[in-house]
């Protein structure tokens, strides 16, 4: 034992190392692990406190007061309030009464209902919330999925109740990403601790060797190594998951944030995993990652097969786990196919490589080339493991990457359709929106600047067999503000077509299910009236599942059930005061449901900017640890190697030569993997937003390669090699004297 | 008297270990014909090793005057890069080493390393295999270091040295790993092959015996150990 341990005595900072190591691969796990339980409890959790809800408004469009409250509970109609406040400082708080919480079936208040305590944000006691100086206060009025239309007293209907925009699935689809990254960061520091592991064990080597000529059995050395990375591991992986949460806590600020400004779904403190599963899980982790291949060694005789064999198994899960993936008719499939993929790819990527480097080493005419290709099978066949680790780190790294600037650019283009107009006024229930309508025609010459249109949004049916349902969403007129939108494809002159009627647009969803492309009819049965119309052009509809049909309002009948009515209003110079107060007297309101997109969106690019720049942060932290991970597995696999271009120095080959050789093979393999990864990563890309995300959530991004990336990874891979090299050049000046392992000494690195 | 192929002038050569200077060489002088035999005896430390990586240049020495093959060498002063250059041709064109163990590409089969070699010293390749058989491993030609034996890869190291037609070889106890019976068949064929193409030799050992088989005798056992 004391022989064993004697390594780290004179080699303290290699254990410093090691040790330093696994915190800080257990504190990155542990923190975007923690992060994404998070999110994911608080996205449950409001979904269970806003779904399957519905809410009493006025049918005279007012807003609701205490004494409809009164009026309700008196006929008898069980509600809940719902005051949501929005402070002068701070963020919104939303304050409820416990003991109305019995309409949605809870014994005793509003905390089972909300399965939380009502001792925080955003949910408080409705005296508490009465009570702050508010910016802005609105009340709702909750009614059980029991309520129906007919329990209600005259002036009041139901309606949706959603707190927030109807984002889709995006957050899950978000939170899928942060499943990817945390699985990435899993793989990147198990093949860290693993680096570093070895640069150990290859020093140790022929200490080893000695302990078994005095006697002691490989067997035993192997059960000490055990006892001492457990011993280790648990000393260091205890503070990680104590750090991993503190950085958790530290992000979950601003990440906090951009959940409830993207999601309006608070990050609740107090949730996520508790210690013993990260515990457990990296302590696995360290185990396999550092005595895999010892653990691995004694099944090795029983677990190998024949090389044709190898190959052809390997093949064969490649070809049908890419099958598999283009025809997978669910999720779990797909998943059985990347993992195929993956599997046959790490089996095949290096003996292929070893196949080809050996291929162009018997076509090589000069001795050196044919050694230097010789060389490069020898390091690919021995550096297997470590090599298909890193490509599949480099691929998924590229496929995050990819994944997030996706979602970036959806996110800001699906703000900037939503958001185009500066005010976006919804039609109280049971007012004229025509009058509102002819007042702004009205207005449009007089007021400079004022840009406008009315949304009429139903749904309408396919004329076809299954008579499928798409959305209506009707505007008049087609002015800027709509025709800022961008087509992914369209006809000549689209939106003066549009303005006519002559046509409808689509969204990409129902051009996709249709099967519809520009100039195609699209038929429809809009108010019970079949009809015809031809695509005039298809617009990207970023996150929703359904299909849309983009048309005219004047082209609607009579007969169209108009679901829900709004304004999009850019007011010009009179400001926005002018043109409410005069609706607020059409209409016979005292206040109107306004939203200030100007506001929401400064918030939500804001608030998205520090997502993604968090999602940047730490997929550019897994890739400096790909990087470090790369660059001290080729260190100590060449540092093994070392004596061989110490002899072409000896057999005359000046310094800067053999040095150029050993830099045009680190090169070479570090390269080489960044070309591997390069296929696999762009597929894996391909089968997250094509594959996997229609799958899950019903609707696809749209697929982007981004060679920058490639360029990225590429530029890393070639900074690896050229460290390695550098790092080997001062190895190579040291005198020949002896190879570095006992093995080297019979050849036996081949 | 022989040509002189090496002349070795007050060659000095210390090591700094932590605040102290240890030499290892001091005011050692030779001369070397061509087609003769020396043998560097002395016990382990003595700087056998030494003298040889100064002889091919691996090392630079700290004094005295090394006259190779017609070139100079003087201990200090500049130009170390152009010294360096010379000392690698050398290396490549005349001058064959031979360690103890290792000498072959593991990645390269016997015949792959004897071509190798041959070719850096921009000799005719063609004649590699040749080489095997004279050395009695012929057979052994497509195998690689790993799937022979100790005997066999010396053998292999010395068809690479002599692929390479060398003005002088130098052997680092070249049979230090083999049993006593492999070890006469390896040096008896360096002999051998020695005298027959006329290369000078210079061989370290600690072995009496073997170095009663060369034609010269230096003795760095006087000297201070390491």
């Amino acid at each position: 034992m004391k022989a064993l341990l004697s390594h780290y005595r004179r080699h303290p900072l290699q254990l410093m190392a090691l040790a330093v190591m696994i915190v800080l691969a257990t504190m990155l796990w542990t923190g975007v692990n923690h992060l994404t339980s998070q999110a994911r409890a608080s996205l449950g959790q409001s979904e269970r406190a806003v779904t399957e809800r519905q809410q009493v408004v006025r049918s005279d469009g007012q807003a609701l007061v205490i004494e409809d409250f009164v009026a309700l509970r008196l006929a008898g109609v069980c509600v809940m309030p719902w005051l949501e406040v929005t402070p002068e400082t701070g963020s919104r708080l939303v304050g409820i009464d416990p003991l109305a919480a019995h309409c949605f079936g809870a014994g005793t208040g509003a905390s089972q209902v909300l399965d939380q305590p009502l001792d925080g944000k955003p949910f408080v006691d409705m005296h508490t919330a009465a009570g702050i100086s508010a910016r802005e206060s609105r009340l709702y009025l909750l009614a059980p999925e029991t309520t129906r239309a007919t329990d209600l007293p005259g002036g009041y209907h139901l309606k949706t109740f959603l707190t927030g925009p109807d984002t889709g699935e995006l957050g899950d689809s978000f939170l899928l990403n942060l499943e990817a990254l945390g699985v990435l960061v899993l793989l990147i520091t198990a093949l860290l601790l693993r680096s570093v592991y070895l640069l150990g064990l290859a020093q140790r080597r022929d200490s080893f060797a000695l302990l078994h000529r005095f006697g002691v059995s490989p067997g035993q050395v192997q059960r000490w190594l055990v006892l001492e990375i457990l011993v280790l591991a648990l000393v260091c992986v205890v503070p990680g998951v104590w750090l991993g949460r503190w950085l958790a806590a530290g992000l979950g600020g601003g990440f906090g944030k951009a959940l409830d400004g993207l999601f309006d779904i608070p990050l609740y403190a107090g949730q996520g995993q508790g210690w013993i599963t990260p515990v457990l899980v990296m302590l696995g982790v360290v185990v396999i990652a550092c005595l895999g291949d010892l653990l691995l060694l004694r099944f090795r005789d029983r677990l190998s097969l024949p090389v044709p064999v190898r190959a052809g198994l390997a093949m064969a899960m490649l070809v049908a786990g890419l099958v598999m993936a283009w025809l997978a008719p669910s999720l779990p499939w797909v998943f059985v196919a990347v993992a195929l993929v993956f599997a046959g790819a790490g089996w095949l990527t290096p003996a292929a490589v070893a196949h080809l480097a050996h291929w162009r080493a018997n076509r090589s005419s000069a001795s050196l080339a044919l050694w230097r290709h010789r060389e490069l099978a020898v390091l690919v066949r021995r550096l297997t493991l470590p090599l298909v680790a890193l490509q599949f780190a480099l691929a998924m790294v590229l496929a995050v990457q990819a994944l997030v600037t996706t979602f970036e650019s959806t996110f800001d283009r699906w703000l900037a359709q939503r958001l185009e107009a500066a005010y976006y006024i919804e039609v109280p229930a049971g007012a004229n929106s025509k009058k509102a309508d002819e007042w702004l025609t009205s207005q449009q010459e007089s007021v400079p600047g004022l840009r406008w249109h009315r949304v009429i949004r139903g749904r309408a049916e396919l004329a076809e067999a299954e008579r499928p349902q798409v959305d209506v969403f009707a505007v008049a007129p087609v002015g800027s503000l709509i025709r800022a939108w961008a087509l992914l494809e369209a006809t000549d002159q689209p939106w003066v077509a549009l303005a006519s009627g002559a046509g409808v647009m689509i969204n990409e969803q129902l051009a996709r299910r249709q099967n519809l492309g520009v100039g195609e009819n699209v038929p429809l049965i809009l108010g019970g009236q079949p009809t015809a119309l031809p695509v005039l052009g298809v617009y990207p509809d970023y996150g929703r599942p359904a299909g849309e049909v983009l048309l005219s309002a004047k082209t609607l009948p009579d007969s169209f059930n108009i679901r829900f009515e709004s304004f999009s209003v850019t007011p010009g110079e009179p400001g926005i005061a002018h043109i409410t107060d005069a609706l607020e007297k059409i209409w016979g309101v005292e206040a109107l449901s306004l939203r200030d997109n100007g506001t929401v969106q400064a918030l939500a690019t804001g608030v998205f900017d520090q997502t993604f720049a968090l999602t940047r942060a730490i997929t550019l932290l897994t890739l400096i640890l790909a990087a470090s991970a790369l660059l001290m597995m080729g260190w100590v696999f060449f540092s093994t190697r070392t004596w061989y271009f110490q002899l072409l120095v000896v057999w005359g080959l000046p310094h800067r030569v053999a040095a150029g050789q050993l830099l045009r093979l680190a090169l070479l393999l570090t390269g080489g993997i960044a070309v591997l990864a390069l296929p696999l990563g762009i597929w894996l890309t391909w089968v997250l937003v094509h594959r996997i995300n229609p799958l899950a959530f019903g609707w696809s991004l749209p697929m982007a390669v981004y060679p920058l990336f490639w360029l990225e990874l590429a530029v890393l891979s070639l900074a690896v090699g050229l460290s390695i090299a550098a790092l080997m050049r001062r190895q190579l000046r040291r005198p020949a004297v002896a190879p570095v392992s006992a093995s080297a000494l019979t050849g036996g690195e081949r | 008297m022989t040509e002189s192929l090496l002349a070795v002038r007050g060659l000095g050569k210390h090591f700094v270990s932590g605040n102290e200077t240890v030499p290892v060489i001091d005011k050692l002088s030779f001369t070397l014909g061509q087609g003769q035999s020396l043998a560097l005896t002395g016990r382990s430390g003595s700087g056998k090793s030494t003298v040889l990586n100064l002889l091919c240049g691996l090392e630079l020495p700290d004094a005295g005057t090394i006259v190779m093959h017609g070139q100079v060498f003087e201990a200090g002063g500049a130009a170390t890069r152009q010294k360096a250059a010379a000392w690698a041709t050398l290396r490549r064109q005349h001058i064959g080493v031979v360690f103890q163990e290792a000498n072959l590409m593991p990645a390269l089969s016997l015949l792959e390393n004897v071509r190798f070699r041959a070719q850096l010293a921009g000799r005719d390749a063609a004649n590699s295999e040749d080489w095997l058989t004279r050395l009695g491993i012929g057979e052994l030609a497509r195998r690689y270091p790993d799937q022979v034996s100790g005997g066999q890869r010396q053998r292999a190291a010395l068809a690479m040295v002599f692929a390479m037609e060398p003005a002088l070889i130098l052997a680092d106890e070249p049979t230090g790993s083999l049993d006593r019976h492999t070890a006469d068949e390896v040096i008896q064929a360096l002999f051998e092959l020695q005298a027959r193409y006329g290369c000078s030799l210079i061989l370290a050992t600690h072995d009496a015996e073997l170095a009663a088989g060369c034609q010269q005798h230096l003795d760095l056992g006087h000297l201070s150990a390491l």
